[in-house]
């Protein structure tokens, strides 16, 4: 079932246009992540289904009530919506104790006294703070302050909870940890959570499903599988992975397949663009399907080994191949000329 | 709020701007004061404003004062402030706090100050007759009265510069140092360029006090006729003999018109002056210049200013007030007394007068603060065409000075039936205090209201605070410190108030500061410094809260 439909939703600043159209349904229970750059829009679309941008056309409906309609000039104040919202920053309001922090929004629900206290100090439980309600947010490490954000906003269970940029401000470590903890905490909820994020690592660890979105309209939505394995455009495999680029004229065409050129190397690669023969067209390979082989074959290439960089669980190799350079990662190489295979099927002509 | 109650309290308040500034106008262009039955229409008022050599007089003599004090303050508090921020000047930890105090005490008693100390019978004039033979100044000469306006606000240019200078981080001069400029050389290459705006700004804002001069001009300009335009209208009051309302009208009329292109020039300079502070660099923690030998020439200059501007005056003022005579052989230990303020208290209006700035000041600006916030509020976070109505609407009273503004309201609360009743009570006076310190009271409680996130409110909606909610709930409690040091600083700006009550002087609302300027009209020396002594005292008292709050919210 749907819980947050968005249909064609336009949003601009002035003169300049921050959304161009934006739809997007997000079902019941699902953990959504808005991947973007910085200035894709992705805040802005978080804030407008919040309620605190208000956009000039289109509409946002929360289960099935419309919450926003712009041609019907619906538009629900924020506090009306009962969403639950992690801010970036977190947000806690410095003069309010974690307990307080939390259970204002219970306050204004006229929560009674006696339940107010249970289902406060239920929720600080979830999520690891039961002991520190008196304290104050300042009293707390950056990793403590975010659960409580999280605390505050799950309290009084929104239909959908909304997540900006929520580990941003976590060191590395942390972050790592953050990720599987706060996908577990949503998912035992049921909740059904959008998320921001510019990182492509963090929205494919806790999102199932993924809006990727570019100068305010959505490029490809999917599971992390997908956008990784099945980008639609250079910019979708560009942003979800390291990639090595190889610029080119389509040589020819066949069955799905696309010929380019590396150096005098002929490779053939599945045509993602649906290029005629003597466009100029990129070819795209993840580093981590380069092979280093043995030796001559199809879809093979000699390549100079320029330096090798160790990286801990592997190497990282650039190569040379004409004017182009190719990376791969691998175990140690000697120096000199080696083979590298780019397999068809994982190397994608735009 | 809600948008109906933010147009609401917009609009009340452009009422409460328009309403004395239109009544000014309009009274302007009649044949008699405003309340009389039979008025007409017409341009004799201002013809004869036009035709009065005196004023022509007054207004080349504010033209001159605020040119040449603007000349002296600029350099005298640009350096000054340089000095205190940037060396590594001896003694400037308990130098800073004094230098602010000209700002804080009132101009007409630290007028009295002068003339106690530095008039022709005064003690230091006394003193160094007795020691020299001759004395070399003449206190009540148009030049005399240009060094003194100059030299006391020397601390509104140094407020302005030393604090772009604080907040510009070290880094830029170091990295001028760098690449091989001298210290004299980074100064004048990298911070002076840098703090300029500031400059600019904090010298037209002394040209425009300048234009308003009331208390100094009233004191010291009197024996020898010098006026200004404040003094001409004050003086105009009792040069008909009947209330010549149209002829004050017209010059209320040319003050505003001259002071409104000045504020719009503050404004305009002011977004100026904030483009260079916000590309500051990282504002750490600053090395200090050193300046070699040249430091004990620079602390003599900063120790003659402070000794001329602050303890010259005061000092003799406090002494003129505690002892029955003076004069060539008279040793003053011999003559100290008590009388003086024994004498204060026999007169009911002056008890009742001293009373009343205190409740003014604290209640009535407890009050004020809480206006300037409700104002604050109701534009708070909402971009929209009102907003920008307010902003300058509040610009509007910014162009009276306060002996203007207290004559507008005064004619407000004769012209309105409803508002009649109340003319002779502190309501009127409160309304003229907080009118005339609108855009700075603004100022104060927008400072604040600043420093919050815009997220912490937006916290509160999301949770589902309505936005009446969130203001009280969350964006009140948060600025509570803010409000409260606005409110000490109002204490003491309404404390120091002398000029706004002028006008309004009756029984029953009797302030220290409009007591003062009526007494020195009656030449009751006695009392005069009696009651500037309380009054000082009670602005240092005010000063003294202000500093101790001051540390406790900072540790």
């Amino acid at each position: 079932m749907a819980k947050l439909i968005i249909d064609d939703l336009h949003l601009s600043y002035g003169s300049t246009e921050i959304l161009k159209g934006i739809t997007a349904t997000f079902a019941q229970g699902e953990i959504v992540a808005l991947l973007g750059r910085s200035g894709s829009g992705k805040t802005t679309l978080l804030r407008s289904i919040a309620g605190l941008e208000e956009p000039k056309k289109g509409v946002i409906s929360i289960g099935d009530q419309p919450v926003f309609d712009a041609a019907a000039g619906l538009n629900v104040p924020s506090e009306k919506r009962g969403l639950g919202l992690v801010f970036q920053s977190y947000a806690l309001w410095p003069h309010k104790t974690v307990f307080e922090n939390v259970a204002y929004g219970l306050r204004l629900r006229n929560v009674p006294k006696a339940d107010l206290q249970q289902r406060v100090a239920t929720v600080l439980d979830g999520v690891g703070l039961g002991h520190l309600g008196d304290r104050y947010p300042h009293q707390m490490s950056g990793g403590q302050q975010q659960r409580v954000a999280l605390a505050r906003a799950l309290v009084y269970n929104p239909p959908v909870i909304l997540l900006d940029e929520p580990l941003s401000n976590l060191d590395a470590k942390l972050r790592e940890e953050a990720r599987i903890w706060i996908r577990n905490l949503i998912k035992r909820m049921n909740l059904t959570a959008v998320f921001v994020t510019h990182d492509q690592i963090e929205a494919m660890a806790i999102a199932d499903r993924i809006v990727l979105l570019d100068g305010g309209r959505i490029v490809q939505a999917g599971t992390p599988e997908q956008l990784y394995t099945e980008p639609v455009s250079l910019f979708a495999s560009e942003f979800m992975g390291v990639n090595n680029q190889i610029l080119s004229r389509v040589q020819d065409k066949r069955g799905g397949y696309a010929r380019i050129d590396l150096s005098g190397h002929p490779l053939w690669g599945k045509d993602r663009a649906g290029k005629s023969v003597s466009d100029e067209a990129t070819g795209v390979i993840r580093l981590e399907q380069v092979e280093v082989v043995d030796g001559e074959g199809e879809n093979r290439v000699p390549a100079e080994l320029e330096t090798s960089v160790y990286l801990g669980s592997h190497w990282e190799h650039v190569f040379r191949c004409g004017d182009q350079t190719l990376r791969a990662f691998g175990r140690p190489l000697a120096a000199g000329t080696h083979w590298l295979h780019l397999p068809p099927e994982q190397l994608w002509v735009f | 709020m809600n948008r109906a109650t933010r147009i609401a309290v917009i609009v009340a308040m452009a009422i409460a701007v328009l309403a004395p500034i239109g009544l000014v106008v309009y009274q302007s262009f009649l044949d008699g004061p405003f309340f009389q039955p039979k008025i007409s229409f017409t341009l004799s008022a201002y013809e004869f404003v036009l035709d009065d050599e005196d004023f022509f007089d007054a207004l080349y003599n504010s033209c001159i004062i605020a040119f040449g004090m603007t000349a002296i303050a600029v350099p005298v508090g640009a350096l000054l402030a340089f000095l205190m921020t940037r060396t590594d000047l001896p003694g400037r930890r308990w130098i800073e706090p004094v230098i602010l105090v000209p700002m804080f005490v009132s101009s007409v008693v630290l007028a009295f100050g002068f003339v106690v100390s530095l008039g022709p019978a005064g003690f230091v004039t006394l003193w160094f007759k007795g020691v020299f033979g001759y004395v070399p100044w003449y206190l009540y000469s148009k030049w005399m009265l240009i060094v003194i306006a100059g030299l006391t606000h020397v601390p509104h240019i140094f407020l302005y510069t030393s604090s772009a200078l604080r907040s510009l981080g070290s880094d830029v001069e170091e990295a001028a140092r760098m690449t091989g400029a001298g210290p004299l050389r980074t100064a004048m290459t990298v911070s002076l360029p840098m703090v300029m705006p500031n400059i600019l700004y904090s010298a037209v804002l002394v040209f425009f006090l300048g234009f308003e001069l009331f208390g100094l001009p009233l004191v010291l300009g009197d024996p020898e006729g010098i006026l200004v335009l404040a003094t001409y209208l004050y003086k105009l009051t009792n040069k008909l003999g009947t209330p010549s309302y149209q002829l004050m009208a017209v010059v209320v009329v040319a003050i505003i018109c001259i002071a409104l292109p000045l504020v719009a020039l503050q404004r305009f300079l002011l977004r100026a002056a904030n483009r260079y502070v916000s590309v500051k660099g990282k504002a750490a923690a600053q090395k200090p210049v050193s300046i070699g030998v040249w430091r004990w020439p620079a602390a003599a200059m900063i120790t003659a200013w402070l000794l001329f501007t602050v303890v010259v005056p005061l000092s003799g003022l406090v002494l003129r007030a505690f002892v029955s005579s003076w004069g060539e052989g008279v040793n003053l230990l011999d003559v100290l007394t008590l009388a003086h303020f024994r004498e204060l208290m026999e007169f009911p209006n002056l008890t009742r007068g001293i009373v009343n700035t205190l409740l003014i000041a604290s209640v009535g600006g407890a009050l004020s603060v809480g206006v300037y916030t409700v104002l604050n509020l109701a534009a708070h976070r909402w971009p929209s065409g009102w907003t920008r109505l307010m902003d300058y609407l509040v610009l509007l009273p910014r162009a009276m000075p306060g002996l203007v503004a207290g004559l507008a309201i005064f004619w407000v609360f004769l012209f309105t039936p409803f508002l009649a009743p109340l003319r002779q009570t502190m309501i009127a006076i409160w309304v003229a205090y907080t009118l005339v310190w609108l855009a700075y009271g603004m100022r104060l409680v927008s400072g604040a209201l600043l420093q919050i996130g815009p997220e912490l409110e937006e916290a509160g909606r999301i949770v589902g605070a309505s936005p009446g909610r969130v203001s009280r709930d969350l964006t009140i409690p948060l600025i509570k410190v803010g409000l409260f040091s606005s409110w000490l600083l109002i204490f003491v700006t309404f404390m120091r108030e002398y000029s706004t009550g002028v006008y309004l002087l009756a029984p029953g609302t009797e302030v220290i500061g409009s007591l003062l300027v009526s007494l020195w009209g009656t030449g009751a020396v006695d009392l005069v410094t009696a009651l500037s002594t309380v009054n000082i005292a009670m602005i240092g008292g005010g000063l003294l809260l202000m500093s101790l709050f001051g540390k406790r919210s900072h540790g």
